[in-house]
């Protein structure tokens, strides 16, 4: 196991990941890339006038990434001490970085969906993996069954005449629930939680072609996440020089701490354990964006980065016993919701910290604001989402959010978190309502909705009010809990049934 | 491209929402909930026709009449039940009975889970009161132990003040008006509050707690109750001139019923002296809404206290030769509604669009532009009555007669009539036992009680009987006259031709049938799925009806 004696020391001064967050509201800057970048440091970061930059790129490239389960807490731009997202930071320091951005859902099946769609996962339906879930008669989820009027981002694009190319790590985004919507190829390896060592290659290759048009490209790999494992195994750099083994990091550690969490309603982890997953998570993270910065040195040789649009994002976080549980999907939290997300102009050199909060729905629009492409029809009506531009020429855009999940059944919430900081998640199956003031209480670790009841009364109606004009009145149905797998392994038992 | 935003979206769904929606710069005005008191006057069993403003023409109320010459007077006003407790749940939460779960009389502490209007306000500040002499909403029964309770259940909850009436020391009835009103009021008249007046005194036994001379205001000279005369009634004499329903539940379709026979049917005067005496209960009970009105004026609240008056339901007084609150017939289920704006706002206004139970709540909360609960089932009727475009009440009304007297009849009347000494002629009471025992056997004991359901619009009222035959098998009617008394399935009735429900127009309509009947059934299922989820093994209490 090999150790880096400054980490550690850093560890003792790992403050609550709400205070890094909290740090971002001053500016991103201060914890900035030091690393040479090609393309991206080509001199020291002026400031510009930002309302000079051009807003329209018509007929350039994007390449969309998400980091699968990257907490936005882990993220060196947004406020973390560990140095282990360099390259990542790099561009969110010459881009811009929307340092509040919370996504629709904690997984990645219904989140995901919602970039590509721009609707939340209600109205795009991917809400778990099987459509029906009746052994041996199951149904698994796919989007031209579920809501086949949607059009999805790399339709639109291809409409315009884009060569549109997805490389993914398989699992929730895969290509039989209708990720490969519109796209020309869509890889992802069946049966795997895949790697971007895998599909950053896939990626270039299509490249060599495709690159000569315009493209927009959706890399995607699931290093971060729980059933991610390192190639060659994890060199334990960050994790504590006397930790008793008592976890080594693997998939099947994972998966059983998730449900121990989920059955128990909380894992047995003692401190020193969540230090050793944290170091687990970073090191994934370290080596993930390792893998990303060489897909960037290649990607510079190609000529291409001044003409391409680069997003970059999270589908969710991941949860570290921050409310006793791990992994991600059966909450609605800030560390399972609140995600990076950068967005880099072509040729763009230095750029800005947005602070407002956003949604990961305005991600499709924004794309396609910034690309100036016809717009079909029905894609304008369907939209849900804004477009960030304006943020980008320093118009505020900071919005209520409203986010869910459904999570293999297990439960059934919705959650609204205000502009001011006040946070309700509604759990449908039991009306239990929270209520957090995350300015004053971050960690989300004091329930409001007693003393707060008129807060908790009028957010609990907003709440409803925004799913009932979004076509799906709460109110109208029984939420009752079942089994809707998502890993194989809870689902082979089930069919044995 | 893109669509409105949230916010503009759900402005669309109701102004409320809008009233602490994203930008408070633009409402420039104070919300009304900082400074406006609300009275909700709730009137047991008092029919809408028997109010002047109404069109009676004895001279019954004077001063609820001149309430409503500055109010807004709803003429179409329906109630969700025909049952107290039942009905003015609905009016407190704005949901069906069977979503709120109060369906019988039977209660457990928690029976009912859902919001309830002082609930609300609470939250926005209110000092809440309630003064009530409708035992229904504070008297329990013990069955297991015999005894009455007070559980501090569904009805106080979220009232900081919960004032009952009691009986005095000579006995009489708790039925009388709750002029605790008032002193609360003189104490409280500085706070913003929700004061609820709710008031038995109109219910049977009628005017029992009408002193003189009101009591007998409206008897005919020199008549006898026809019951002190009757075969059976054995010490007659103690028998009290009140008009009760020990009395009139046994009168089906105006015959009084004495060991399985009609032994007397009833004239025109006895009709009219029951009449009379309800009268003199509404009289009485008009009185005390003058006294009240006074009180507010002198307290210089009128001009900051929202005012609604409603009736919970009516009764019936010898239509169809039945008395009492038993069916949804239309004397049953149509109210008196009136709100008196503090502003004065549309006084006079008189809205024909038909209404209901349901509508009080979400009136009251965004009249205080207080947002509008989403499982809230009734509207708002500001926009009908500020006549706003497309604002057309409710095309159809939906009504549960839930739960069936003779499910109430299983779970402790008779019983407790048994206890009190009987009142049973011989004959009957050799058959008691096995009418108690098929009445036992007949409804889960644990279960959902059985009801019927009925749809209304302005022109035609259907009802449905879902489980006629066992309705016919276990009738009460059918007790007392030990005789099969048909039960219709369906009953389909023209409203504005046949106001009485005297003919049932099932088979001559057909059309209209399909029509209410496919509303009923479809809101039919759409409650069962939203129904209160009612669990078996909580201890019940049962509301009496003393």
């Amino acid at each position: 196991m090999s150790h880096n004696e400054n980490q550690n020391e850093f560890d003792c001064k790992l403050i609550n990941r709400r205070e890094f967050i909290k740090k971002t509201a001053v500016g991103a800057g201060l914890v900035a890339a030091t690393m040479a970048m090609p393309g991206f440091m080509l001199g020291k970061a002026e400031a510009i006038d930002l309302s000079q930059i051009p807003m329209k790129y018509k007929d350039y490239n994007v390449i969309f990434v998400s980091f699968d389960a990257l907490q936005a807490a882990h993220v060196g731009s947004l406020g973390y001490a560990r140095d282990v997202t360099p390259t990542i930071d790099a561009i969110a320091k010459e881009g811009f970085s929307f340092a509040n951005t919370i996504s629709t859902a904690s997984w990645t099946v219904p989140a995901s969906m919602t970039w590509f769609t721009g609707v939340y996962p209600s109205e795009h339906r991917l809400t778990n993996k099987f459509a029906v879930f009746n052994p041996p008669n199951n149904v698994l989820s796919n989007l031209k069954k579920l809501s086949p009027d949607l059009m999805t981002l790399a339709e639109v694009l291809k409409n315009n005449g884009y060569a549109t190319g997805g490389f993914t790590g398989n699992a929730g985004v895969n290509g039989f629930f209708g990720y490969d919507q519109g796209f020309d190829t869509y890889f992802y390896e069946k049966g795997k939680f895949g790697s971007m060592g895998v599909s950053i290659p896939k990626a270039q290759e299509w490249l060599k072609d495709n690159g000569k048009k315009k493209f927009f490209m959706f890399l995607h790999g699931y290093d971060i996440h729980g059933q991610g494992i390192p190639e060659g195994g994890f060199d334990y750099r960050f994790v504590d020089k006397g930790y008793d083994k008592r976890y080594t990091g693997s998939k099947e550690e994972q998966e059983a701490l998730r449900e121990e969490g989920l059955e128990k309603g909380e894992t047995t982890l003692r401190e020193e354990d969540i230090r050793f997953w944290r170091a687990i998570y970073d090191e994934k993270i370290q080596r993930t964006d390792a893998l990303f910065k060489k897909f960037l040195v290649d990607f510079e040789k190609t000529g291409l980065m001044d003409k391409t649009l680069f997003v970059l994002t999270s589908d969710h976080g991941t949860e570290f016993h921050e409310h006793k549980r791990f992994d991600h999907g059966f909450s609605l939290y800030d560390e399972l919701i609140h995600v990076p997300l950068v967005i880099k102009l072509p040729g763009q050199k230095a750029g800005r910290v947005i602070n407002d909060q956003v949604s990961s729905i305005d991600v499709m629009p924004t794309i396609l604001d910034l690309l100036d492409v016809q717009m079909p029809e029905k894609a304008k009506n369907q939209i849900r989402g804004a477009s960030l531009t304006p943020a980008l020429k320093g118009s505020k855009v900071a919005k209520d959010v409203f986010f869910e999940t459904d999570y293999r059944l297990y439960t059934f919430k919705r959650g609204i978190q205000t502009v001011d900081g006040w946070k309700l998640i509604y759990t449908m199956e039991n009306k239990g309502r929270e209520l957090y003031n995350v300015k004053k209480d971050p960690g989300e670790k004091v329930n409001l909705a007693e003393k707060e009841p008129r807060k908790a009364y009028e957010l609990e109606q907003r709440l409803f009010a925004h799913f009932k004009s979004i076509g799906h009145d709460l109110t109208a149905r029984r939420w009752e809990t079942g089994l809707n797998p998502v890993y194989d392994s809870q689902a082979k038992p089930a069919v044995k049934k | 491209m893109i669509k409105g935003s949230v916010i503009l979206l759900s402005c669309l769904l109701g102004a409320a929402i809008c009233a602490y929606g994203a930008d408070p710069v633009a409402n420039e005005q104070q919300p009304h909930h900082e400074q406006t008191n609300v009275i909700l006057i709730s009137l047991q069993c008092l029919r809408a026709d028997h109010l002047g403003v109404y069109g009676y023409k004895r001279d019954t109320s004077r001063n609820i009449d001149s309430l409503a010459k500055k109010s807004v007077l709803f003429e179409n006003a329906i109630s969700q039940a025909n049952l107290t407790p039942v009905a003015q749940m609905s009016v407190l939460t704005s949901q069906y009975p069977r979503v709120n779960g109060m369906v019988s009389f039977e209660v457990t502490k928690d029976a009912v889970t859902s919001r309830t209007l002082p609930e609300i306000l609470k939250y926005y500040g209110y000092t809440t009161a309630a003064t009530l002499s409708s035992p229904e909403f504070f008297m329990r029964f013990d069955a297991e132990s015999g005894t009455m309770i007070n559980p501090g259940d569904v009805f106080s909850r979220s009232f900081d003040y919960y004032g009952r009436t009691a009986r005095g020391p000579q006995g009489g009835s708790i039925r009388t008006v709750p002029t605790d009103a008032f002193q609360w009021l003189k104490n409280n008249k500085d706070k913003k509050f929700f004061l609820w007046i709710g008031s038995g005194l109109i219910h049977m036994p009628y005017a029992a707690a009408v002193p003189a001379p009101y009591k007998t205001m409206y008897d005919l000279p020199g008549y006898t109750p026809f019951w002190k005369n009757l075969p059976g009634n054995t010490g007659a004499s103690d028998l009290s001139d009140d008009p009760s329903y020990d009395i009139f539940s046994r009168v089906y379709h105006n015959d009084y019923y004495w060991g399985f026979k009609p032994v007397y049917h009833l004239t025109d005067d006895d009709v009219s002296y029951v009449k009379g005496r309800y009268d003199a209960g509404v009289y009485y009970t008009d009185l005390f809404v003058g006294e009240l009105i006074k009180l507010l004026d002198s307290l210089q609240l009128t001009e900051k206290t929202l005012i609604v008056l409603q009736s919970m339901h009516g009764d019936d007084l010898g239509e169809q030769g039945l008395f009492f609150h038993y069916d949804v017939t239309e004397p049953v289920i149509k109210n008196a509604l009136m709100i008196r704006f503090p502003n004065g706002e549309s006084g006079g206004k008189r809205v024909t669009q038909q209404v209901q139970g349901l509508d009080v709540m979400p009136t009251v909360l965004n009249y205080l532009d207080i947002p509008v609960p989403h499982d809230a089932q009734g509207s708002s009727l500001l926009p009908l009555v500020r006549g706003e475009a497309g604002a057309s009440g409710s095309e159809y009304v939906f009504i549960d007669r839930l739960p069936w007297w003779e499910y109430t009849l299983s779970k402790w009347y008779l019983e407790l009539q048994n206890a009190n000494g009987g009142q049973f002629a011989p004959a009957e009471d050799a058959k008691l036992k096995e009418y108690q025992l098929l009445l036992q056997n007949s409804f889960d004991k644990l279960g959902y009680p059985p009801g019927d359901i009925s749809v209304r619009s302005n022109d035609w009222k259907l009802i449905l009987r879902k489980n006629r035959d066992l309705l016919e098998k276990v009738s009460w009617w059918r007790f007392i006259t030990d005789k099969v008394q048909p039960v219709e399935e369906m009953e389909l009735y023209n409203l504005k031709n046949d106001p009485g429900e005297m003919k049932n127009l099932v088979s001559e309509r057909p059309e209209i049938v399909n029509r209410m009947k496919s509303k009923l059934l479809e809101w039919d299922a759409s409650t069962e799925k939203q129904k209160a989820v009612y669990k078996k093994y909580d201890k019940r209490y049962i509301i009496p009806y003393p």
